[in-house]
């Protein structure tokens, strides 16, 4: 609401500034919005004349300006073009580039670019400067709320996690749905598959410096990305790395150091609470079953739960958040050097990242190197060449937040809030406190075993280490054939080598088993692509416009890894792979080779810039698929008009309120061939070892039938520029129908298929709906700018069709937990649980539904009474076996609210995003209320405790680990997940020029961020975006044991010469 | 007159020669551009090959019973490896939890286990991939018979009937109802006896218990015919099978079915009319005079009829071993020994002094009894009894007791309990008394072996479970395991 008042006050304003102007000169200064630095080489121009000049090598310019004139239009290529009203003023400064959602000028679509006015597909923009000097440790995570369609989350705390990005919904099921990344041309490999290890993430993605991006175009439907055919179903993220320009050498220097804190962390009993509510919930467990525990675990009260003591005699009190989460220190530099003469340009830069995680001993640390060059051979001859080696190094302690770890005993995100808080992470003596004989940590004067390991024990001593040495470069010749005609033949060399280093101590953690555990393994990805099209750009009768492409793209791609594991240390003195362990295995060792081989075709035509078609073509093989159907054919189509170019518009009255107005509507079919296995097709057998003896067994039920899924997509919208693009919208609606999709259809186990699944195309689904994105600049003076940004998209996903037989596919949290159905008539990976009808306030019993929908309430420790109807008479068992559907987990709607103010030197960026419609399983919560040893949150003081009372906790049982939903999932751990949340804000300052005389500085911005300032939700979990399961397409939705999110709060400089 | 102005199209020859570089090269872009062939697997198209590969095939049978296999999550499923034995001992009286750890069966310790039980639906998923592979080699087998000797293929052909049997018995005795309830007339098991590499054939509606049985003696009784009487060393005596292991696994099954006279006939083939007890056929078997040595490597004890070999390199898992889930002293200690009565620890039979309380338990400071059968020591690489000959003296003993000799009953009861505690008397039994000190005897003897749930079930005794607090009579949905969800949610014609 207090939007649209303020944009009607802005074009009352703009109304009110239409007065007649006299002939005279108009000077000032074109800037540039990131740093405030005087632009040369601006063009100026009176607009609806060919009037102009430009301004010189400080920015400064000065035009004569007929009285009929009002408005200046500013241009210049890479940067937004504006316009400005002349009014009155005598003197205009502008600064342009300032919104990274603004449209710009061209839109790089893969193989080619093309003029933003002419394209007639949707992709969203984001300008690099919004990405990069932000405290995350690759580009992706930095997009969040940047683009309309575009669902960015980031899974949780854990340092250098790839987020889960969706775009325009949930496109596949089996099959990944990251969309297709393309740096500068080449398709690079994102797949997680370079870590197999289960704590050290590794996101590919980490291994581009956010301060080398240009631009990101993210192409969303079948017209902009067919072109890349059956890679392109989950859209395409096309990233342009920065690039030299002709004139001074500049240098810049970004620098920003900040501090990282977990934020959101339950509130956990302390020692008292926890002694005293245990064993509470133990003698109301003996009272039912006096074998409820072991007679060694309990005195002759009942009590199993006792106070420790420290040396001084105070009583032993551990916030175990104390020794696993810290206040984390990060910094970051960039230094770039770019320039170049008209014949040839350069771009240098070098990164280094040192960032900690709010995890105690999670570190990401990043070197990178990057050189891109372009030269005029000859005026028709152009090389440029790119080159990008980066080394990153991730190191964790068992976190239990990657995907498939959420229930790992050792993961320290669950031994923070379910450690016992009365019991001391050292002993006396100052050694880690170990109960002999366990892995677990001493358990003091408890009676009862506590079966956690001592955390800091995992902390200190378990490793994890993650280094990737990645290089990838290209070289590109562009050859001038005819004018118009140009051929480009572009050679890329994605190379990687992972080293992945565990080990886990003999001590307490998951090595204990092992007496020392270490497995370390090498990765090495060779991903080469060549590319060749050829292109003929042609203007007949002046009006008719065509541009031909066609095109050769091959890429091959092989992964070769391997490992050994060594357990059972001979000495305790080792800590590291490369002691002496007395058995030695092999590890993870692999080979999987990918290849494609595509043809491309494709022509657009407008007529005078008003009337546009265009048509995409690419044929792919793929040796993924079976040999039989590997060949597919893609394409799609796209119209536009654009009706303010119409004469007739042109004179209407309307043209002074309506800069834009343009239709446009595509449709294609697109491909997804990013199988989850490089040999889907083939029936193989797979060695093991019996005893001493060689094995061999079927491991793989083929399917020779294997063939591409298909997306149809439909997209209609229209662009609105208001007041010379002042104000403009672009909204969209957007249809895609998913066919013979790659399902790992699940098998009757019965039948004995080895992993109960054969990769098949089966089933079908939807994903549609609106997106708008608003963009505005309602003040635009001298003294204060403010432009603004807000996208909103809607989506709805149903799966349609499944196998033959319409069999759910059910979602699995950490190997152990289902918690998601994909099932025919319902959104893709719903929250799957047994529904429950709260507590019974006479007796405190957790009451169940189960699947007849009858209400069965649990006693634990009941004996034959433990389920029984609400007349008290013996009901059968409720088991996770009668979970329903509770709600979806995708959300319905979410988006982005981007603001740029500028006062003076001072400028203020804020970004909130939100998301809502879904909902979230909370599955941390119910480890929160488990009934067992673990620690809990202070809400079970609130439990049942008498007769009448209604309590959403029911009656505390010791051991009891159904009610509260550990041993399967129950609906009162399902949340909401709406939320607003300040993603991150921006306040800077830049120096006045003045101050820096004849140093050579050209300009210094000094500014302060926080990311993740708050977030309003009702979500009671730690974060409403956690993904505990990553990408994984089934389970979203999921909160399991994850370590929370960070606020961080940043100081940073930008300096240039 | 030149024919061609060479100074003008220089510059176009240049540019059309560079062009001509990338498209000669694409053209020759082989066919085989897009071949991806697996190079770390075997194809089907060759997995029976040779003879060696065809072994590698018998021997993987066995390790698919223990289940070494490793699903896309990582996870390795546990069947004969030790979860079966371990689900079966803590669902009654004998032993007691002390991780609370769902991973570790506590929920089916406290039968709040359902359908959706991970580790139950694993144990499914396991047995039933140890008969597809059986099915599956049985078909490759016939269709590369001239691979091996017409010998050598029959025994092979007994080994996978032998691991078919024994998956499909261990599987009919957890998620069944016991053939003694009704003769079998329960619903039992979907019977697959086709090799299964496609996405049809989901349906099959479970067969009876009774047909079960029928397949599973079917098997049993080719194997038998087909097996070796030797297989020519000591060790694939224990890790193979062999013609006694066939005949030794048809007393549990006839047991089961309550089909005394069978176990006698079956039983009879294998060991001696008079003590002492040994295999007069075939392999040799007697009881080891220290039963310590049955459970300590090298696991060759002539006792021992059908182990499943285990090495550094193959062992099942941390949680899936039966080495680590007992023990105090090196092991996980999931479960400790309910020293109290029901359970058998308090039971007048097992005396202090028994070899089996000295040398096969220990008390932990804490107080609590633990099994120390099995090395607590990692990597657990103790050998899984299977079948030994002390169990089929007692499935003799029992057989004898009931519809036989009492005499030879109580020498066959004497036979195994006086190996461990020579001095212990029975004093005079009638015929149930015997019968009720042959049951004691088998919970003594066979502890933490996986035999506790299925002996209560095949007698339709109530479950008397220390985790649930209760007896769990025949009647209670929780007296046999659920069939798992996704087989209910893949299989529409199981219900």
């Amino acid at each position: 609401m207090r939007k649209i008042l303020l944009l009607s006050l802005f074009l009352l304003s703009a109304l009110l500034n239409e007065a007649m102007a006299q002939n005279r000169t108009i000077t000032g200064r074109v800037t540039d919005a990131t740093n405030n630095e005087g632009l040369p080489g601006v063009t100026v121009l009176i607009k609806g004349t060919q009037i102009g000049t430009a301004t010189d090598a400080i920015g400064n310019y000065s035009i004569s300006v007929p009285a009929e004139a009002n408005t200046l239009v500013f241009s210049f290529i890479g940067y937004t073009t504006t316009e400005r009203a002349i009014g009155n003023s005598s003197t205009i400064n502008v600064t342009i580039g300032a919104d990274a959602q603004q449209l710009s000028e061209v839109v790089v679509t893969g193989y080619g670019t093309q003029l933003r006015s002419e394209f007639t597909g949707s992709v969203s923009s984001v300008a690099g400067e919004s990405i990069q000097n932000r405290p995350v440790q690759s580009f992706d995570q930095a997009l969040t709320g940047r683009a309309a369609g575009v669902n960015i989350v980031q899974p949780n705390g854990l340092l250098n996690n790839p987020p889960v990005i969706r775009i325009r919904g949930v496109n596949s099921i089996s099959l990944s749905s990251f969309p297709l990344v393309v740096v500068d041309g080449i398709p690079i490999s994102t797949e997680q598959d370079v870590s197999v290890n289960t704590a050290a993430v590794n996101n590919p993605l980490g291994d581009i410096n956010p301060a080398d991006i240009e631009t990101i175009d993210i192409l969303k439907d079948a017209a902009s990305t067919s072109i890349y055919g059956s890679r392109a179903a989950n859209g395409v993220l096309v990233i342009t790395t920065k690039r030299g320009k002709a004139g001074r050498t500049k240098v810049t220097y970004d620098g920003w150091a900040g501090v990282n804190k977990a934020v959101r962390l339950p509130e956990l009993l302390d020692a008292q609470q926890y002694i005293d509510h245990k064993n509470r919930a133990l003698a109301n467990a003996l009272a039912l079953n006096p074998n409820a525990v072991n007679a060694s675990q309990r005195d002759a009260q009942g009590r199993g739960f006792f106070p420790n003591y420290n040396a001084d005699g105070s009583m032993v009190n551990t916030n175990w958040y104390d020794e696993v989460y810290r206040t984390a220190f990060s910094h970051n530099h960039s230094l770039t050097m770019s320039g170049g003469t008209e014949k040839t340009t350069f771009y240098f830069s070098g990164g280094y990242s040192d960032q900690e995680g709010f995890l105690v001993n999670n570190s990401f640390e990043r070197r990178s190197g990057r050189f891109n060059i372009a030269h005029d051979v000859t005026n028709w001859l152009k090389l440029s060449a790119n080159l990008n080696y980066n080394n990153t190094i991730n190191n964790t302690p068992p976190s239990g937040s990657n995907p498939g770890s959420a229930f790992t005993s050792g993961g320290l995100g669950r031994l923070a809030i379910a450690q016992a808080p009365n019991l001391a992470p050292y002993t006396a003596d100052g050694e880690i406190n170990v109960q002999p004989g366990t892995p677990y940590i001493g358990r003091g004067n408890n009676l009862v075993p506590i079966t956690w390991y001592n955390p800091v024990a995992v902390r200190d001593l378990d490793r994890n280490r993650a280094e990737n040495n990645r290089l990838i470069s290209n070289l590109v010749a562009q050859v001038k054939l005819l004018e118009g005609l140009n051929f480009k033949s572009a050679y890329s060399w994605d190379r990687g080598n992972s080293e992945n280093v565990t080990f886990w101590n003999p001590i307490s953690g998951d090595g204990w088993g092992f007496n020392g555990f270490a497995d370390n393994n090498t990765f090495r990805r060779n991903n080469w692509n060549w590319i060749n099209t050829l292109q003929y750009q042609k203007t007949l009768l002046e009006k008719h416009n065509f541009n031909l492409l066609v095109g050769t793209d091959v890429q091959k791609t092989r992964l070769e890894y391997w490992g050994a594991q060594r357990q059972n240390l001979t000495d305790p003195f080792f800590t590291n792979f490369q002691g002496s362990f007395g058995i030695n295995l092999a590890g993870d060792n692999g080979i999987g080779q990918r290849a494609y081989e595509s043809y491309l075709g494709s022509v657009s035509y407008n007529f005078d810039g008003k009337y546009f078609i265009s048509g995409n073509f690419r044929r792919d093989g793929n040796s993924a698929l079976s040999p039989e159907n590997r060949w597919g054919s893609f394409g799609g189509t796209s119209v536009g008009w654009t009706v303010t170019e119409e004469n007739f518009f042109k004179t209407s009255s309307l043209s002074n309120l309506l800069s834009t107005l343009r239709f446009k509507a595509s449709w294609g079919r697109v491909g997804n061939g990013n199988l989850p296995s490089d040999y889907g097709s083939y029936t193989t057998f797979e060695a093991d070892i019996y005893g001493e003896e060689a094995g061999l067994g079927f491991n793989q039920a083929g399917n020779r039938d294997l063939r591409w899924e298909t997306s149809t997509q439909t997209n209609v919208g229209f662009d609105l520029g208001f007041l010379a693009n002042r104000i403009t919208l672009e909204a969209n609606y957007y249809h895609n129908n998913i066919d013979n999709l790659i399902l790992y259809a699940p098998q009757a186990p019965s039948k004995g298929i080895p992993n109960n699944r054969i990769l098949t195309n089966v089933g079908s689904m939807y994903n549609k709906g609106f997106e708008f994105a608003i963009n505005a600049t309602p003040f635009n003076n001298d003294g204060f700018s403010w432009s603004t940004n807000l996208n909103f998209t809607t989506n709805k996903n149903e799966v349609t069709a499944l196998t033959n037989d319409g069999s759910p596919i059910i979602g699995t949290t950490g190997s152990l937990e289902n918690t998601s159905i994909t099932a025919v008539g319902y959104p893709v990976g719903s929250i799957y649980a047994v529904k429950t009808a709260g507590v019974n306030p006479q007796n405190g019993r957790r009451i169940f539904i189960n699947a007849k929908g009858e209400q069965v309430q649990y006693l634990h420790q009941g004996g034959t009474q433990a389920w029984t109807y609400l007349d008290g008479t013996v009901a059968p068992r409720v088991s996770g076996a009668d979970a329903q559907i509770v709600g979806n987990a995708l959300p319905k709607w979410y988006g982005g609210f981007n603001n740029n103010l500028r006062y003076n030197n001072f400028d203020l960026n804020f970004l909130f995003t939100f998301s809502g419609g879904n909902y979230i399983y909370n599955g941390t919560q119910a480890g929160l209320r488990d009934q067992r040893h673990w620690n809990n949150s202070v809400e079970v003081l609130d439990a049942w405790s008498e007769s009448g009372e209604e309590a959403e906790i029911p009656r505390p049982v010791y051991g009891d680990n159904v009610s509260n939903g550990s041993a399967f999932a129950n609906d009162s751990n399902v949340q909401k997940g709406d939320f607003l949340r300040l993603q991150t804000a921006t306040l800077g300052y830049t120096l006045p020029t003045t101050l820096f005389g004849k140093t050579g500085i050209n300009s210094l911005r000094i500014y302060t961020q926080v990311n993740n300032g708050f977030i309003i939700t009702k979500y009671t979990g730690v974060d409403p975006e956690i993904s505990t399961n990553g990408n994984e397409n089934t389970t979203p939705g999921v909160e399991r044991n994850s370590i929370p999110q960070g606020r961080a709060i940043t100081f940073g400089l930008s300096l240039g010469f | 007159m030149k024919l061609l102005n060479l100074k003008a199209y220089k510059i176009s020859l240049v540019k059309l020669s560079l062009l001509t570089l990338p498209l000669s090269i694409i053209s020759s872009c082989s066919e085989d551009f897009l071949e991806a062939v697996p190079e770390t697997t075997v194809s089907e198209a060759t997995a029976f090959d040779t003879p060696e590969r065809i072994l590698s095939q018998v021997n993987g049978l066995y390790s698919t019973l223990k289940s070494n296999y490793v699903d896309p999550d990582g996870n390795i499923l546990g069947f004969l490896s030790g979860r079966y034995q371990i689900f079966s001992d803590i669902r009654a009286e004998e032993f007691k939890n002390q991780t609370t750890n769902v991973v570790t069966g506590y929920d089916v310790y406290q039968h709040t286990n359902g359908g959706d039980n991970t580790y139950l639906t694993n144990m499914w998923t396991a047995g039933y991939l140890a008969i597809n592979r059986a099915n599956t080699f049985l078909a490759g087998l016939e269709a590369n018979s001239d691979k091996v000797s017409a010998e050598i293929a029959a025994q092979y052909r007994g080994e996978a009937k032998f691991v078919r049997a024994l998956a499909y018995f261990s599987l009919v005795q957890f998620f069944a109802k016991p053939y003694t309830m009704d003769n079998g007339a329960s619903p039992g098991l979907p019977l697959r006896l086709q090799p299964e590499s496609t996405s049809a054939n989901n349906d099959l509606p479970r067969s009876t218990v009774a047909e079960v049985y029928t397949q599973i003696i079917k098997d049993l009784d080719e194997a038998e015919a087909e097996l070796a009487a030797d297989n020519g060393s000591e060790l694939y005596n224990i890790i193979r099978a062999h013609k006694n292991a066939a005949i030794a696994l048809k007393t549990r099954v006839y047991l089961a079915k309550g089909d005394y006279t069978k176990v006698s006939t079956e039983g009879n083939k294998i060991v001696s009319t008079t003590a002492p007890f040994t295999s007069p056929i075939n392999v040799t078997h007697a009881l080891e005079p220290n039963i310590r040595a049955v459970f300590t490597a090298p696991f060759t004890s002539s006792e021992s009829i059908f182990s499943l070999a285990v090495a550094e390199t193959n062992t099942a898992g941390t949680q899936n071993q039966i080495g680590s889930y007992y023990n105090y002293a090196g092991g996980a200690f999931e479960y400790s020994i309910n020293a109290a009565a029901p359970g058998i620890y308090a039971n007048p039979q097992w005396r202090a002094v028994d070899k089996r309380k000295t040398d096969l338990t220990a008390t932990n400071p804490g107080g609590d009894v633990y099994l120390t059968k099995y090395s607590g020591q990692t990597p657990f690489t103790d050998y899984v009894p299977i079948i030994r000959y002390a169990e089929v003296l007692l499935n003799l003993a029992e057989a004898e007791a009931r519809v036989g000799s009492q005499t030879r009953a109580r020498a066959l009861l004497e036979a195994v309990h006086h190996r461990s505690d020579p001095d212990y008397s029975f004093g005079t039994l009638n015929q149930s008394e015997l019968i009720s000190a042959i049951l004691t005897e088998r919970r003594i003897e066979l502890l933490g072996e996986g035999f506790r749930s299925n002996d209560i079930l095949r007698l339709n005794q109530p479950i008397q479970s220390i985790g649930a607090g209760t007896s769990i009579n025949p009647t209670d949905p929780r007296y046999t395991f659920p069939i798992p969800v996704d087989e209910v949610n893949n299989n529409p014609g199981i219900q």
